[in-house]
């Protein structure tokens, strides 16, 4: 990858993190809780969108969160009241932001239409936020107004004059239409500037929005172009700018390139005072080719341009010292009015870094920032699943010594014994630590969501409310990956389908905005994920209608309550008399389950007519390991999942009791349950084993259906790796995948699930299972 | 000796700059007419490679011609403090 390309994605990453800082920021102003210290953040959030998005050249993006920026300025100035429609305005301001985010990245284009007219109702808050109209009027006259290629045409202001005003950010940003004020700006890129993706094309640009700017270009230190040095700078701009701008906003316009350039900005009123001329010092020294400061050697003797004077070494380092002189004199003659920092000083980045320290903190994007107190690092995803792999093989060893220990007939006692049981805690401990690198909060996935609620609710014209626990809850990566399309699908139908429309709501003496509850939380183990609605609940009548006129159950199918809500995972399965634009876009609630299943998980339905429904996720937290219970069956090892184990017990032959031709049932306590032969099960005997020389498992499945399994032995408790059977071999029913065991055999994975659904349904298949163990 | 002539490409950026500086190396040591009417972007790194070039032809004393210009490379050069193609910056300020 090319730097460029790889700085470009770093800068995407880091606009998702101010995204979505902007969004939680946004939210819980929407819930009326506010204060400066976040309408700054928000603010920086923006601008360091547009910052970076000014570096990249990203036209839009750069308008968009500029007229965003100016609205956040307004209220961070306290003249734009914070109330809930600004909130609402600026939530889609934010939602936009973000689509110019993507459109960038993935080189397309936004909606510019929607886009327009979101930055008309910003500019409207704008507009009506000014003191007066006379004040306005008065700033408006008091700036050159450089046009900035923002159109309105689509959405004409109220009035003519906040528009231009919009342009202006800089005159937002003051109280009162301050004196313009021309300031001098000298400005020498480094090569690091270029090297890191930055560009003096675009800084002139952001200078030019400021105010009139008058450019000259210095090619005094320029060589002649063998002896160019085709990524160093040589060139130096000096800007005349006439603005209303304070110092700080002229600042913020080098804030990404801190570092990279030499930069002084005076203004005209210092320049009068000051007694001594730094501009021509520097010039002089510049043109002489005189190594500005400490950064890589120069091409070596740069020959001056044809113009300029060639001083020997000598006035050379007096010049320099001068230099040196003459900026702490003026730094301390001017202290408290401006704070220049100079060029050819190496105390030059600190001193701006001061200036504009505040903002630069939120926005340590481009490159050349200083790593802000390191809390995090971007670590490659496959270093990190490459450690996992490898402790994943370390815990396979780990089993492997302790059973050729074992096998060796020492005593539990012995020292080699007891040092192996602490190798196994710590093997336990290092592999806890690198799943915990890749576990991050669900937060990620339920940010997106507040969204989809709001664009979702506005086209099927409901109000919703989006109330959303847990989001610490951590899971893996992988996992949270694989959730975002689900979670997204399953609030759309619990707004589409779950929630009445308002007039029945009220009708029904319910709140006229409707809750949709999304929460996740640890159960045992596994992460569970929870959508709510306080809708009207399944239409059970409708849902069994709609199955029989589709003839996926015959006409005099006798379901229980939960048979039927379990119809609508049905393929094929649509109970919207007309296919709409939220839901029915050709993917089911059958597909929600499949990707919910192909992460190991369960999805399981409540529903209470009148009250609403709950969808029901639970997903492992990890799909690298799981504790398992390790049991033999026809002498092949198996490993049933914990999570499902509810007890273990020696079936007696009082009881257990035949049902049916095939069926046995246990009695356990007050129950009846199914006892379930695994070997028979999954085809690795055709004769079920004698109830009482075996061992039951009592599970559980995801949807609370208990039954005993019949297993032959239980060998003990373990952690196991897992192993995927389906990339390495193919999907087996009533095997959720496999694991290598100490002795280097294969065992497999027991499904619990699947082992109790297929008892309802289909004979298993021996060859597979066998093919598969084997 | 004829005229040598180097049409630009539509982007001269970072990556631009050492290719461009090449190709005009290899030109040296005769008239150059430069053809611009591609250029949508140009960077300072490729400026000052033009420029560095503009001033060792005339060092050489031979022709260094800017022959066609596309609008964007014009505004550029105006958003660099150049007023026209020939590349010749304005008078350092009085100060």
């Amino acid at each position: 990858m090319d730097p460029l390309a790889a700085i470009k994605v770093t800068f995407f990453q880091e606009c998702e993190e101010q995204l979505a800082e902007l969004e939680s920021g946004l939210l819980v102003m929407q819930d009326g809780a506010h204060d400066d210290e976040m309408i700054n953040a928000l603010f920086r959030a923006v601008h360091s969108i547009k910052g970076g998005a000014g570096t990249f050249g990203l036209e839009a993006l750069v308008r968009f969160a500029h007229v965003f920026e100016t609205v956040l300025d307004e209220m961070r100035s306290g003249k734009l009241p914070v109330d809930g429609n600004v909130v609402a305005i600026m939530l889609r301001a934010a939602d936009m932001l973000a689509d110019h985010v993507r459109a960038a990245r993935d080189d397309g284009t936004a909606d510019e239409e929607r886009s327009r007219a979101i930055a008309g109702e910003l500019a409207n808050l704008c507009g009506i936020s000014a003191d007066g109209p006379d004040e306005v009027v008065e700033e408006i006259e008091g700036l050159d107004f450089v046009p900035v290629a923002f159109a309105f045409d689509d959405t004409p202001p109220p009035a003519p004059e906040p528009e231009p005003e919009i342009a202006m950010p800089a005159a937002a940003a003051e109280p009162e239409g301050p004196p313009r004020e021309t300031w001098t700006i000298t400005f020498k890129p480094r090569a690091a500037l270029y090297a890191s993706g930055n560009e003096t094309a675009f800084l002139l640009r952001e200078l030019q929005r400021l105010g009139d700017m008058d450019v000259t270009v210095s090619a005094a230190a320029l060589p002649l172009l063998q002896d160019l040095d085709p990524e160093e700078g040589y060139l130096v701009w000096t800007v005349s700018l006439v603005t209303a701008a304070e110092e700080t906003a002229i600042r913020e316009v080098f804030e990404f390139v801190d570092g990279d350039c030499d930069i002084e900005v005076k203004s005209a009123r210092a320049d009068a005072s000051g007694a001594l001329d730094v501009h021509a010092l520097i010039a002089m020294a510049t043109a002489a080719g005189a190594p500005a400061e400490a950064r890589e050697p120069s091409p070596a003797p740069m020959p001056a341009a044809a113009t300029a004077p060639e001083p020997d070494n000598s006035d050379l380092m007096e010049i320099i010292k001068f230099i040196d002189d003459a900026k702490a004199a003026v730094a301390a003659e001017e202290k408290g009015e401006i704070a220049p920092s100079l060029p050819a000083a190496d105390m030059a980045a600190p001193a701006a870094k001061a200036a504009v320290g505040q903002s630069a903190a939120a926005a340590q994007g481009g490159a050349g920032g200083a790593p802000q107190a390191g809390q995090t690092i971007r670590v490659d995803l496959e270093r990190v699943d490459r450690l996992i792999d490898l402790v994943g093989e370390l815990v396979i060893n780990q089993a492997m010594l302790a059973q050729r220990v074992a096998e060796c007939g020492l005593a539990r006692s012995s020292s080699v014994a007891i040092g192996l049981d602490d190798l196994e805690h710590l093997t336990r401990e290092i592999q806890d630590s690198v799943m915990a690198i890749r576990a991050q909060p669900v937060k990620s996935v339920f940010q997106r969501m507040p969204r989809l609620v709001r664009e979702v609710a506005a086209m099927v014209g409901k109000q919703v409310r989006l109330v959303t626990e847990g989001e610490g809850t951590e899971v893996d990566k992988t996992v949270i990956e694989r959730l975002t399309d689900p979670i997204t699908h399953m609030i759309r139908n619990a707004i589409d389908h779950g929630l009445e429309k308002t007039e029945d709501r009220v009708a029904r003496g319910k709140p006229a905005e409707g809750t949709v509850r999304l929460a996740a939380l640890h159960r045992s183990g596994r992460i569970v994920i929870e959508v709510s609605d306080d809708g009207a609940g399944i239409n059970r009548e409708r849902v069994k209608n709609s199955a029989i006129s589709k003839g996926l159950i015959p006409a005099n199918a006798d379901l229980s309550d939960e048979e039927i809500d379990n119809l609508i995972f049905m393929p094929g399965f649509s109970t919207a008399a007309t296919v709409s634009d939220i839901s029915g876009r050709g993917v089911g609630m059958d597909v929600v389950k499949r990707s919910i299943q192909a992460l190991g998980g369960r999805i399981t339905i409540a529903s209470e007519p009148g009250r609403g429904s709950t969808f029901t996720l639970s997903l492992p937290l990890t799909l690298a390991v799981l504790d398992g219970m390790v049991v033999s069956v026809c002498g092949q090892t198996l490993v049933a999942p914990l999570t499902g184990v509810v007890e273990t017990l020696q079936p007696k032959a009082s009881d257990v009791r035949s049902l049916g031709p095939n069926g046995t049932v246990i009695q356990i306590r007050e129950t009846y349950l199914p006892l379930i032969d695994v070997g028979v099960q999954l085809g690795y005997r055709d004769t079920p084993l004698l109830p009482t020389s075996g061992v039951a498992l009592l599970v559980e499945g995801e949807g609370g259906a208990r039954a005993a399994l019949l297993v032959d032995t239980i060998q003990g408790q373990r952690q196991v790796v897992i192993k995927s059977l389906e990339a390495n071999y193919r999907k087996v029913p009533g095997i959720a995948g496999a694991t290598i065991l100490g002795d280097g055999r294969v065992a497999l994975i027991l499904d619990v699930d699947s082992v109790l659904s297929a008892k309802v349904t289909e004979p298993p298949r021996n060859q597979t299972l066998l093919a598969a163990a084997g | 000796m004829s005229d040598s002539g180097l049409k630009l490409p539509a982007v001269l950026d970072l990556n631009a700059a050492a290719p461009l500086r090449s190709d005009l190396l290899a030109l040296r040591g005769g008239p150059v007419e430069i053809d611009a009417s591609q250029v949508q972007r140009i960077g300072g790194l490729c400026l000052q490679v033009l420029m560095a070039a503009k001033a060792t032809w005339a060092n050489d004393g031979k022709p260094f011609e800017i022959v066609s210009t596309s609008a964007p490379f014009l505004e550029s050069l105006k958003l660099f403090g150049l007023a026209d193609p020939s590349l010749e910056p304005a008078q350092e300020r009085a100060s």
